[in-house]
């Protein structure tokens, strides 16, 4: 019952925001801010880049929002934006200067036990290579591991097809595995 | 069997896999360890990967608010993408129903008068052909000059008559005709110019 009265004020809020409704816009805006920022975060790992993107997706959502039909899956709408909207920022920033690696590889390493480091460490490391995935596969791993997306829902968000989600998938969390892998045989041998 | 099994542990793992192809991951799962590992790793990527922490972003009243004075007015092109009402798609419907009626008719004038001047349907059909069969101007000059000319000469001019009375049905019938496609192909360009149309004219107002 009370997911059928959202799922109503929703569709409404979109229609009036495509007559050009700006509070029903910005309601929109509110409810799906986080997701969104969210996921465009993790395509891009700095606060003010996600910011900056998501801002973009949302001025682009609001421009194209007439031609949005109204009861399809707006967040996946907005999702789909928000990723090409993160990857242009990238592109963007990237012309202008060199991420610095080291700046974002030594981080505070606060003291404690050394179970609780090394997870720390590894959840950075993974931060950092999923940073340097190939922007197709960055997208699907992303929007499946943060935008918590079907491989369907991925298929249509990407405009691709659903064996290329699976395939793209499979590169990206085996890439990051194999990251993984030469960390922990880097750790030993230094152990050693 | 193992590498086809391999390419599918992240579907198993993302709950995307059904019916014989989860069985078979699953029956392969039990007997081959290499397979367990690797998921078990996949299975730790996707662990750390979620456990990244957030920092913190602006609320979403502020961004919200900050947005709102960032929003351009939406172009008039924009609001024209949404799709064009039902009567707007049921205008040519309507157009072709016409057509269709225009045709129907003409074809069963065509029939009957044929049928008529053949005497196919008898005396009792008689009085349409009466009025059908001859103008007015043709009865009246037969009227005055009838007893002056030979029944030879009264035939001709009476089938010169009706040539010219189905000569004048046609082209009626075809102003109509063209009237419908005129219609219909204005509501082809409307339509035109709406869809493809939009891709177009910004282009042109910018040249
Ligand atoms: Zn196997």
């Amino acid at each position: 019952m009370a997911l059928v009265k959202t799922v109503d004020t929703e569709l409404g809020l979109i229609e009036q925001a495509q007559q050009g409704d700006r509070n029903a816009f910005g309601e929109l805006v509110r409810r799906h801010y986080e997701s969104v920022v969210h996921v465009v975060y993790r395509m891009c790992g700095e606060v003010q880049l996600a910011e900056d993107a998501a801002q973009e997706a949302f001025l682009r959502a609001w421009i194209n929002l007439p031609s949005f039909e109204p009861r399809a899956n707006l967040r996946n709408w907005l999702y789909r934006i928000a990723v090409n909207a993160a990857l242009d920022v990238l592109r963007r920033k990237s012309e202008t200067f060199v991420e610095d690696e080291e700046t974002l590889m030594v981080s505070d390493q606060m003291p404690g036990p050394e179970e609780t480091l090394i997870r720390k460490e590894q959840v950075e490391l993974l931060q950092r290579a999923l940073r340097n995935l190939p922007e197709a596969s960055r997208s699907v791993l992303v929007l499946r591991e943060y935008g918590e997306l079907s491989y369907q829902e991925i298929a249509s968000v990407l405009d691709i097809p659903i064996g290329t989600v699976m395939s793209r998938l499979n590169y990206a969390r085996n890439r990051l595995r194999e990251v993984l892998q030469s960390h922990a045989q880097e750790m030993e041998n230094a152990h050693a | 069997m193992h590498e086809d099994m391999r390419a599918l542990l992240n579907a198993y793992l993302d709950g995307e896999l059904h019916g014989w192809r989860l069985l078979e991951v699953q029956n392969h799962l039990t007997s081959c360890e290499s397979c367990r590992n690797e998921l078990r790793e996949l299975r730790a990527v996707s662990d750390l990967l979620r456990a990244a922490p957030l920092p913190e972003f602006t609320p979403a009243e502020r961004f919200a608010a900050n947005l709102a004075l960032r929003l351009p007015r939406r172009p008039l092109k924009a609001q024209l993408q949404r799709g064009p009402s039902l009567t707007w798609w049921l205008a040519p419907l309507a157009l072709m129903g016409l057509w269709f009626f225009v045709q129907t008719l003409i074809w069963l004038t065509t029939v009957l008068s044929l049928a008529l001047s053949g005497g196919l349907l008898g005396e009792s059909f008689s009085w349409i052909s009466g009025s059908a069969a001859q103008s007015n101007l043709f009865a009246f000059l037969m009227n005055l000059f009838g007893g002056h000319l030979g029944t030879a000469t009264q035939s001709t001019l009476s089938l010169l008559d009706r040539l010219v009375l189905f000569g004048n049905s046609l082209i009626n019938q075809w102003f109509w005709q063209a009237i419908v496609a005129l219609l219909y192909w204005l509501w082809m360009a409307v339509w035109w110019l709406r869809t493809r149309g939009r891709a177009f004219l910004p282009r042109l107002a910018r040249a």
